[in-house]
């Protein structure tokens, strides 16, 4: 409202000069300077006067309006005093209203005020923002947001699943439901760690969950399948325990829905800002928030480098589109082979984790630190596969030619594809040497999995996951002592040339960014088989953040590129959430298709584990039995379908009417200020010919 | 915390409260801040409303204003008599709008302020140039800044006067997603 009438003001003051005379319109703010206060803005302060708005609407300017004008301090305090005692009668039931609005407003405001107070990691975040930008910023921001995450998800788990797991171990005893298709071979499982062991495995059980750590509420294989049943109450633990996993994915896809919303609305809302680089990067370029001078002087350059990119762009463009026909050919040829080198690349990692993961699942029985290493040994693999191989792909994209901002996007689109595929190729390795995906089946015919060795898979997949994370969070802090110490120690003490150029290391944040979307992919999986694996990662991330924190403020230098927060932050999130999906298939599968292990856990009596909703579902009682029916059935959802296409078709053309109504308003100011011109044109002439008449 | 305080009466803080995007506690501390820059000059008490002061070159001494090119813009652009002596109500209500939760259209109209170097509510290539040899620190060269003015001018100039108007200006950030975050102090 506010920008309407001001143009409206621009408008009429057709001069240009800034001067405003009072047209007799109500309300009238115009932008001119704050020099005289002849010129500043008008406010009408006769609120009868304004014919479209009813009596009681005018008087009653929530205060939201006040601080959005753009007036002086003082003039606003006057307003608000005026509008105070301009209080109309009102009846007793729209003075209630208002009393109550207003205590409801101060309300707002100290839990508002509150919870300012209490957010995370408030100060840090501004000062790193402060000092190296909004695109760093953003990935702490990204960081914070997860360890929220796995909080809350923890504490969900905790809640419905660890809790009652507790309490009815020691009042209820396992109910064993003997079927007659499990033989007494598949059911053993022997969990006692060894009587006689040494100190030091102690802590090599620690790191790879086996041993004393594995018959603990940490995994899969403790839980019992109670079924508690008294008079008032009932609490069915695999039920819980299913519909707490279930529910946790469905959560943590709320809250990454929720928050890529508004990253989203920003993004589509300003188009994406494709167009008009140039007047963006001189008008919005500079961030206001900068304190350092280093900060500063780094703003600049980069500045500086953003416009030199741009030029530089806008001439490629010019040349490319002054190719020849033959090297256009040669260009593309070269583009698709290239492209095939770094796809054969990534293969060639995936074969790499696919032998390392049969390799160290047949030499479980070791012990020792070099049991630990073969324990390890997928997780080294991937490791270095991600370190080597986005390298390579980043020489690759260079040697391919595209322009500065599709090379960035191609070189990240590879290494979120090789770092999620790379998990998944490790989940499927391990799922096809426990149901015996191929190979020999006479080991899965009895118990219709992998028995001999895993006696009880879940727990061995959830160590995997545990192992992962563990390892993760070791790299992290062990690259942080190990190169990024030493290379800072390097360069700040030698003067030779070749070492300063290349200089102290930057803050990567694509990189870092992955790493944490990969970690918690590795966490959405793993919750499934290892339920305090949530609470593990959000110690896990703080650890990190406070890691990458003294490593920045100590080794690293701002970036000369930036990396633009808009649109990053939803890039981060779609990342995220294709790492989500991803350990939904696997989550999916696990539930639906593979056999439970008959040895431990709450499923053990089961086909599946999705077999236990059907078998509740008719212990409830026949009207909500027949109300889920009637929700199932095709009577019920081939209507709602069809109500939501029609929703889906409205609010599509509403939005296609709207971009519509745009174009057609920039198309008419433009007209308008055509109009303007000439008018001004022929009042000049005017004003000539009457002139040269007298 | 709030109670025991004597600098600004109940109504004064709210009226703050309604006026700016700031909280009770903010506007104490940015008064501290205010104080902060002149001990001396600046009173404890403003239950009375002293008429205080400050020059523009304490203000652009603040850590948060200090590396800013635009800063001497910045305070004029908030001060009653367009040369940068601010009161403390002038403070208050710059902070404000450059907070994270003011609207995106009361910053566009105050950065149009800023931007505009010679004041004539237009912002035209001289302006532009100034802008742009700030931001850079005179890094591009002559023929380079007067290539970047004129695309800038080109791209945002909606009615073809070859200056930008506030309605020219304010189109072109709506498309600017990066504004409501640039343009942001953080105190």
């Amino acid at each position: 409202m506010n920008s309407q009438l001001q143009r409206q003001g621009s408008a009429t003051a057709v001069q240009g000069t800034g001067y405003t005379s009072d047209q007799g319109s109500p309300r009238l703010r115009r932008v001119t300077s704050s020099r005289s206060d002849q010129n500043g803005p008008q406010f009408n302060w006769r609120p009868a006067s304004a014919a479209q708005e009813d009596a009681g609407q005018e008087a009653a300017v929530p205060p939201k309006d006040l601080r959005a004008l753009p007036m002086p301090m003082a003039l606003k305090r006057a307003i608000s005093q005026v509008q105070q005692m301009q209080v109309p009668v009102l009846s007793s039931f729209q003075s209630w209203k208002r009393s109550k609005a207003k205590s409801l407003s101060r309300a707002r405001k100290s839990i508002g005020g509150f919870l300012h107070y209490i957010t995370l990691w408030r100060r840090s975040l501004n000062k790193i923002g402060g000092n190296f930008g909004d695109g760093v910023q953003s990935y702490f921001l990204f960081l914070r947001f997860l360890v929220v995450l796995n909080f809350l998800s923890s504490m969900l788990i905790i809640g419905f699943v660890l809790i009652p797991s507790i309490v009815f171990r020691s009042v209820a005893s396992d109910s064993v439901n003997m079927t007659d298709n499990g033989t007494a071979e598949c059911r053993q499982y022997d969990h006692k760690p060894d009587p006689l062991v040494r100190y030091f495995s102690y802590f090599l059980d620690l790191l790879s969950g086996t041993g004393f750590m594995e018959y603990t509420y940490l995994f899969y294989g403790y839980y019992r399948n109670t079924m508690v049943a008294e008079s008032d109450f009932s609490y069915n633990i695999p039920l819980a325990y299913l519909f707490t996993a279930v529910f946790y994915f469905a959560f943590c896809l709320i809250c990454i829905t929720a928050r890529a919303g508004t990253a989203v609305r920003v993004a589509v809302a300003t188009g994406g800002g494709a167009t008009g680089s140039y007047s963006r990067i001189v008008f919005t370029g500079w961030d206001f928030g900068c304190l350092s001078d280093r900060a500063t002087k780094l703003k600049q350059k980069n500045l500086h480098y953003q416009l030199q990119v741009d030029l530089e762009e806008e001439r490629i463009k010019n040349e490319a589109a002054s190719l020849t026909l033959r090297r256009k050919v040669l260009l593309y040829s070269s583009r698709i082979l290239l492209s095939l080198v770094a796809f054969g690349l990534i293969i060639a990692a995936f074969y790499g984790i696919y032998q390392a993961t049969t390799f160290s699942q047949r030499k479980v029985k070791e012990t020792g630190v070099l049991g630990l290493f073969y324990e390890y040994l997928p997780s080294i693999v991937i490791t270095v596969g991600n370190f080597v191989v986005p390298v390579l792909c980043d020489q690759i994209a260079l040697l391919e030619r595209y322009n500065p901002s599709i090379t960035v996007i191609v070189a990240l689109l590879r290494s979120v594809f090789l770092r999620m595929v790379s998990l998944g190729v490790l989940l499927f390795t391990l799922w096809s040497q426990i149901t015996c995906f191929e190979g020999v089946s006479e080991e899965c015919a009895l118990c219709h999995y992998n028995h001999k060795s895993y006696p009880c898979w879940e727990t061995r997949v959830g160590q995997e996951m545990y192992k992962l994370t563990l390892f993760d969070l070791l790299i992290t802090l062990a690259m942080l002592v190990l190169v990024e110490f030493p290379r800072r120690m390097v360069v700040d003490n030698s003067s030779n040339k070749l070492i300063q150029f290349v200089g102290r290391q930057e803050f990567l944040v694509p990189v870092n960014v992955l790493g944490l979307v990969y970690g918690q992919t590795v966490v959405w999986t793993g919750a499934l088989f290892c339920p305090l694996l949530p609470l593990i990662n959000t110690l896990k991330f703080v650890i990190v953040f406070y890691a990458k924190k003294i490593t920045l403020f100590s080794n690293c230098r701002p970036a000369a590129k930036t990396f633009r927060s808009t649109k990053s932050k939803v890039f981060f999130l779609l990342v995220l959430l294709f790492g989500w999906s991803l350990a939904l298939v696997a989550l999916i599968y696990s539930i639906a298709e593979i056999h439970p292990s008959m040895s431990c856990g709450p499923f053990h009596s089961l086909v599946s584990m999705w077999a236990i909703v059907p078998d509740s579902f008719y212990s409830l009682s026949l009207t909500t039995q027949g109300f889920l029916y009637f929700i199932g059935s095709q009577r019920f959802s081939i209507p709602l379908f069809l109500f939501f296409s029609v929703v889906m078709c409205y609010f599509i053309a509403l939005a296609s009417v709207y971009g519509k109504s745009v174009d057609l308003l920039k198309a008419q100011l433009k007209l308008e200020a055509r109009d303007k011109q000439f008018l001004v044109k022929q009042i000049e002439e005017l004003s000539r010919t009457l002139g040269v008449a007298k | 915390m709030g109670n025991k305080q004597t600098i600004f009466t109940d109504e004064q803080l709210d009226a703050y409260q309604d006026c700016t995007f700031f909280t009770r506690k903010e506007i104490l501390r940015l008064h501290g801040r205010y104080h902060e820059l002149a001990p001396h000059l600046v009173p404890m008490d403003y239950t009375k409303e002293p008429d205080c002061k400050l020059p523009l070159a304490l203000i652009v001494a603040m850590p948060e204003l200090n590396e800013n090119p635009f800063r001497n813009r910045i305070v004029e652009s908030f001060s009653e008599d367009g040369l940068g002596n601010q009161s403390f109500n002038d403070f208050v209500d710059m902070f404000s709008v450059l907070s994270e939760m003011a609207p995106r259209e009361l910053k566009a109209i105050f950065a149009f302020k800023i931007y505009d170097f010679n004041v004539d509510n237009f912002l035209c290539k001289e302006d532009l140039e100034q802008t742009l040899n700030r931001l850079t620190k005179e890094e591009l060269t002559e023929e380079e800044v007067q290539l970047v003015c004129e695309k800038a001018i080109e791209e945002a100039d909606l009615d073809g006067d070859h200056k930008l108007s506030f309605a020219d200006f304010e189109n072109m950030i709506t498309r600017a997603p990066d504004f409501l975050s640039t343009f942001h102090i953080r105190i």
